[in-house]
């Protein structure tokens, strides 16, 4: 039970993140590998507000402050970019990602940092017999309404509509009148606020270091991929499940855990290769 | 547009590469005229290892200072030539072999892990250096992959565990687990950890490793939890640690576990942030910060003053390797290898360590070794050393698998 919750736990985080990044993946095509940067800035961020104001505040303050991010991104790199071709794009994202780690050991240094949570969501929580961390029981709960408010978002909102179009095509969406550029800086927006909300989420979760956003990007693009390029509930239902089987692989094989989500991916693209919940090309 | 486009991409990447450069060229520190004594020190600077890296590289620098401001060394300013690394031994010894083809080093020093020591000893005699190795713990280091060319500086394995074993039986548990590093370092740790728990009538309930860079120890934690274990021991590198310590205190472990002891894994620097929860823990010592003789506090109060921290065993080990190196090249009267290497063995010198001296047969140099549990004292967190293990106990005969040739 406590190792599917690990699991499910890790899978929430995993959530969080990889749906901005499909998110931005579906509309700009990008595949944004400063994504990785943008969760570990956020996570640094959530330090300094945690230690002037306070890890509830951090929650709504860095998601905001990496939407700010994202506007930059879309508006210096993403649009005026937007015709050239992905690896052009994506080597951009790369050096960005590359010179955020390199500001981050700049200005927190390279040393580790910890975050606390407040302290009710400190210590454990007796659930069907096992004592779980009550913060890991958070961040699953956080990840979950997160979902549902994406979710409703995107099926019952005029704006979730143009961002469903604008991602199956977007020059169709743009021709049919809807505001291309409007809807992708809310898209790039929101992807980045989810890194940011993903970083302080992860901050009392692991320990903060400018290598952090390394190990998520990796996991997070086999998400998108697995989940169905461009498919938000595609990257969130992997996302969940890829969170699992490396937690699951860690306690039965060991030896051979770190390569499971490659496994999966491979498996994955031999069998369905639009992805678990891609459109067929 | 597209024009300025690709002016502003080109502007980009050059401020992209000149900053890539900038972390990867050489740094001098010596600065003075002449022909200067020049040193590869290659040590990670990026990933779970940066912090450690960066250690190893300030120590180096605080060496070069104190002996340049002395007039340097035969009379020769030290210049170090700093590469990057990931901690990935092909990238290690890309670095190394720059060093010294292009950079002309003649001396290698700040190799972090033991595979990348191992590289680099395989390598070591073919590119004709001196290399120091300050940190590889692994016990192989002065077995089959010894080299001639190489100097041990740092315990081994072995020699840590030797000591842990001598406070080991008045360390409360019964049932151990242990939690190692998926690398050579952390297996050989294990099976030696495990030798000496036997010994001492006790039980090992579970052995584990986890790569380097684990960002979530929950499956670990829980495996522990339901092994049964009540003691624990952790051999965890780089960042990894404070993951470990943070979750250890989610799943409140300590309920369980009350006896926590670490191969280099609760160290003095990372006190601030493995917090209170750590109070009680043990760990192996390689060096005394309050070692009470001249050249550790000149040493101390230098690093203090070039990195604003007080140093702990990675940079003392480095700051120790420097200090034998520069020895033997005094002795030697030459920066030619061979007649270094000869000068440093069986050499005996006073160092920041008190009195150390090196082992002919496998290039071990011989020192104490320290067990230390953490302690509050004075509102800081701190090693109150429960046990000295002299050289003569913690250090095994040398393995008859080095060959010196």
């Amino acid at each position: 039970m406590e190792q599917l919750l690990n699991g499910v736990a890790l899978g929430a985080l995993l959530m969080v993140l990889s749906s901005g990044l499909a998110m931005i993946y579906g509309l700009r095509g990008v595949a944004n590998f400063a994504h990785g940067a943008l969760y570990m800035l956020g996570a640094y961020l959530a330090y300094t507000v945690t230690e002037r104001i306070g890890f509830g505040l951090a929650l709504l303050v860095v998601p905001i402050a990496l939407a700010l991010v994202g506007v930059v991104l879309e508006l210096v790199f993403f649009r005026p970019l937007q015709h050239r071709s992905h690896i052009e794009l994506g080597l951009v994202t790369f050096g960005l990602a590359m010179m955020g780690e390199r500001l981050v050991t700049l200005i927190w240094g390279e040393g580790t940092l910890r975050v606390l949570p407040p302290e009710f969501l400190q210590g454990t929580t007796s659930i069907l017999g096992s004592d779980y961390p009550t913060y890991r029981l958070a961040i699953i709960v956080i990840a979950l309404v997160m979902a549902a408010v994406l979710v409703l978002l995107l099926r019952f909102t005029t704006i979730g509509l143009h961002i469903r179009s604008a991602s199956q095509d977007i020059e169709t969406a743009a021709i049919m009148g809807i505001d291309a550029n409007r809807v992708s800086l809310i898209v790039v927006s929101v992807g980045s606020a989810l890194a940011g909300l993903a970083g302080t989420l992860a901050a009392p979760y692991i320990s903060l270091n400018p290598g952090m956003g390394d190990v998520f990007l990796i996991t997070s693009l086999i998400v998108v991929v697995v989940g169905g390029v461009g498919s938000i509930a595609g990257a969130m239902v992997a996302g969940m499940g890829v969170g699992i089987i490396q937690t699951i692989g860690a306690v039965y094989l060991p030896s051979f855990a770190v390569l499971l989500p490659y496994v999966l991916l491979v498996v994955v693209l031999l069998w369905r290769p639009q992805g678990l919940a891609g459109r067929k090309v | 547009m597209k024009t300025k486009i690709a002016i502003a991409m080109a502007v980009l990447l050059s401020l992209f590469v000149s900053a890539c450069g900038s972390a990867t060229s050489g740094s001098k520190s010596g600065g003075g005229s002449g022909e200067t004594i020049k040193i590869a020190v290659v040590s990670p600077t990026s990933g779970s290892l940066a912090k450690t890296g960066t250690d190893a590289a300030n120590a180096w620098k605080t060496a070069a200072r104190l002996y340049n401001e002395k007039g340097g060394v035969l009379g020769r300013k030290i210049e170090l030539i700093q590469k990057d690394t990931d901690g990935d031994p092909s990238t290690t010894l890309q670095g190394v072999r720059e060093a010294v083809t292009k950079g002309g080093a003649k001396f290698v020093g700040g190799v972090m892990t033991s595979p990348e020591n191992a590289a680099v000893s395989a390598q070591a005699k073919g590119l004709g250096v001196v290399a120091m190795n300050a940190i590889g713990k692994d016990d192989v280091l002065r077995g089959k992959q010894c080299s001639p060319n190489q100097i041990n500086v740092v315990q081994s394995n072995s020699m840590s565990f030797k000591a842990i074993e001598q406070a080991l039986k008045d360390m409360p548990g019964q049932k151990w687990a242990i939690q190692a590093v998926d690398f050579s370092t952390g297996h050989s740790a294990s099976e030696k950890f495990t030798e000496a728990i036997k010994a001492s009538g006790k039980e090992v309930v579970l052995q584990q490793y986890a790569p380097q860079g684990t960002t979530d120890f929950g499956p670990y934690i829980t495996n522990i939890k339901n092994s049964g274990a009540d003691a624990m021991l952790a051999v965890v590198y780089g960042s990894d640690r404070e993951v470990l310590v943070q979750q250890m205190q989610q799943f409140n472990l300590g309920s369980q576990v009350k006896t926590v002891v670490g191969s280099d894994t609760f160290v003095e620097s990372l006190f601030p942030v493995m917090g209170d929860g750590i109070i009680g823990y043990y760990n192996n010592v390689g060096y005394d910060v309050n070692a009470d003789n001249a050249m550790n506090k000149e040493f101390v109060q230098a690093f203090i003053a070039d990195h604003g921290n007080q140093p702990e065993f990675i940079p003392a080990d480095n700051y120790l390797a420097a200090q034998l190196l520069f020895g033997a090249i005094e002795k030697a009267g030459s920066t030619d290898t061979d007649k270094v290497l000869a000068a440093l063995k069986g050499m005996k010198m006073d160092t920041i360590d008190g009195e150390v001296s090196i082992r002919p047969e496998d290039n071990q140099v011989l020192r104490n070794m320290y067990v230390g549990r953490v302690v509050k004292k004075n509102d800081k967190l701190a090693y109150e050393i429960i046990s000295t293990t002299g050289p003569e106990v913690s250090t095994p005969q040398a393995n008859p698998d080095c060959v010196m040739s």
